[in-house]
């Protein structure tokens, strides 16, 4: 606190008459008499009070001013506190606890696993793949331009091959217990699809046909 | 609503369990392979929407009834003798089984059909590749072809590999392993559609011309080639090719490699082509076909690279593995199944394990 920043009046007056905590009645005395202002001030009040005793001395008869003075100091500290909760107050985020988000985060982890693990490969795959897209900023993963619409279209994904028509599967083949290695494609109208047996090493080709 | 879809849901289950899944194994009478067993496990049809999903899980167990090796075997599985101009085949190449013994193949597939008619499952033999490069079957599929090339593809890639070993040592064949794993790990599977005949689209066409890789052992050298590239498609493709063997060629076909426009480069087909190309003379052989890309794929090149050749006497040519050690053709050819066995046993059985399979060749 500098002799630059004043200490506000009302605060000066809970001074003058004591009735603020120690530690900012302390910070207030190392204050005042740096400052010509608030000194000024706090002399101003001790005298306001100087001149009250003496016309309390001459209070009529069956008035106590020490009990009038308790009344007055907390009518004002009731005025200081009404007036906070009407002024316009700084409203603070609600905060979660960390607990809760935890929770939830684990329970959403289990559902999202449980799901994923019982999802068909070739669905796993195929989402997998849009995720990648929508990552890599494909945009739609099946975005083909239009077709004319007749005949049937082959068509490779990293989920498998298959056959087409009008925009429908017709013909699909995909395995399900081999790892998927390569697909390729004739263009006299075939695709094959290459897997390889993880517990048996055996290698198999699956095809489609399009004529 | 609920209501609707659970008398939806169980209407489904009743068509579904209320069809009887009729499954054969179909072997000619004179097959040089016999069923020696055969279980079907959960072969099963589910009803969902307008089709069926037909889960074909077979395990067949096969004897080999001839006095020769088999190599390789193909079979055509149908689901529906209607499917609109679809058929659908499973082939086990790289096998070595020898006369008498039994050998397991599992089909484990998905197929999907129309809902009409009865549901069935049929198994037919199409092909048995041996290891004197003879065949049986009825070869429906053309797979007598694509089995030979396999099979010439692994003799070559077992071969490069012995020799390896034999002039480098096995720290050479475990860097060739773990190379070709590589290869294989970083190769992306490149989404695209294929489709028979004209296409139509109104955007503008631009011809864009082949780039060839030359192989100097090749018997037919690709002299110029173009597609039309529309947006992302590329379309009837045209190469001209001279037969600079002295052997007649009746068939061959052609890799085709694209570059987008983020520079990457994958395979994006095949072109096969059936020729009659007498030594010295040139033919353009071309396909009305076209790939088409999603739709953010701009093509930007071509490349084509001569990859199978087969001569009117029934010889094949297929690239050395010094011409397959091209850069370009390193990073989008895929290995041959061989190869990619190989790499397996590596990773199951260690490189001891790869060296013992070797030597039973």
């Amino acid at each position: 606190m500098t002799a630059a920043s004043h200490i506000p009046e009302s605060m000066l007056a809970l001074y003058v008459s004591g009735d603020l905590p120690v530690w900012r009645r302390a910070m207030i005395g190392l204050h005042v008499p740096r400052c010509p202002q608030c000194r000024q001030r706090v002399e101003a009040y001790r005298a306001d009070r100087a001149g009250i005793r003496e016309v309390a001395a001459e209070m009529p008869d069956g008035v106590n001013w020490n009990r009038l003075a308790a009344e007055m100091t907390a009518n004002i500290r009731v005025g200081l506190a009404a007036g906070e909760c009407v002024a316009p107050r700084k409203r603070k985020p609600a905060s979660m606890g960390w607990r809760p988000a935890a929770a939830m985060a684990g329970l959403a982890a289990v559902l999202v696993g449980a799901w994923w693990l019982n999802m068909p490969p070739s669905t796993t795959q195929a989402l997998s793949r849009a995720v990648s897209a929508i990552w890599n900023g494909h945009g739609s993963v099946n975005a083909y331009p239009a077709h004319d619409g007749r005949g049937l279209v082959v068509e490779l994904s990293s989920a498998g091959i298959e056959l087409r028509e009008n925009g429908s599967t017709v013909l699909g083949v995909s395995q399900d217990q081999a790892k998927l290695v390569d697909v390729s494609v004739s263009v006299q109208g075939s695709a094959s699809a290459r897997y390889v047996d993880d517990k048996t090493g055996q290698m198999t080709i699956t095809s489609v046909y399009a004529q | 609503m609920r209501s609707r879809v659970l008398i939806f849901g169980c209407a489904c289950g009743l068509i579904a369990s209320g069809q009887t899944l009729n499954r054969k194994v179909n072997l000619p009478a004179d097959s040089p392979v016999t069923l020696f067993s055969v279980d079907w496990g959960g072969t099963d049809a589910t009803a969902r929407g307008g089709a069926f999903f037909v889960d074909v899980h077979a395990a067949l167990s096969l004897r080999n009834s001839s006095q020769k090796r088999v190599r390789a075997i193909t079979f055509v599985v149908l689901s529906q003798e209607v499917t609109p101009g679809g058929k659908s085949s499973f082939s086990v190449p790289s096998l070595d089984v020898a006369p008498g013994e039994v050998f397991p193949v599992g089909i484990d597939l998905r197929l999907l059909r129309s809902i009409a008619g009865s549901a069935a499952v049929e198994v037919k033999l199409d092909g048995v590749l041996f290891d004197d490069l003879s065949f049986y079957g009825p070869d429906n599929l053309h797979c007598r072809r694509t089995m030979t090339v396999w099979e010439l593809e692994a003799r070559r890639d077992r071969l490069y590999f012995k020799k390896l070993v034999e002039t480098a040592g096995n720290k050479a064949l475990q860097d060739a392993m773990l190379d070709s794993i590589n290869r294989q790990s970083d190769r992306p599977l490149q989404g695209m559609q294929m489709v028979r005949g004209r296409a139509t689209n109104a955007d503008p066409e631009r011809d864009v011309n082949l780039a060839f890789l030359e192989m100097p052992d090749a018997p037919i050298q690709a002299m110029n080639g173009m597609a039309r590239i529309t947006g992302s498609e590329a379309h009837a493709p045209r190469v001209e090719v001279r037969n600079r063997s002295e052997r007649a060629i009746r068939y061959l076909e052609i890799g085709w490699i694209v570059k987008d426009q983020l520079g990457r480069e994958f395979l994006a087909a095949s072109m096969p082509a059936d020729v009659n190309l007498a030594p010295g003379k040139t033919s353009q052989v071309g396909q009305d076909a076209a790939l088409r890309f999603p739709e953010r794929t701009s093509i930007q090149a071509m490349t084509g690279f001569v990859s199978t050749v087969e001569f009117s006497d029934g010889s094949y040519w297929i690239p050395s593995r010094t011409s397959l050690n091209d850069s370009k053709l390193r990073r989008v050819v895929t290995p041959s199944p061989e190869e990619q066995r190989l790499t397996q046993i590596y990773q199951k059985k260690g490189l001891g394990g790869l060296i013992e399979e070797l030597k039973k060749f």
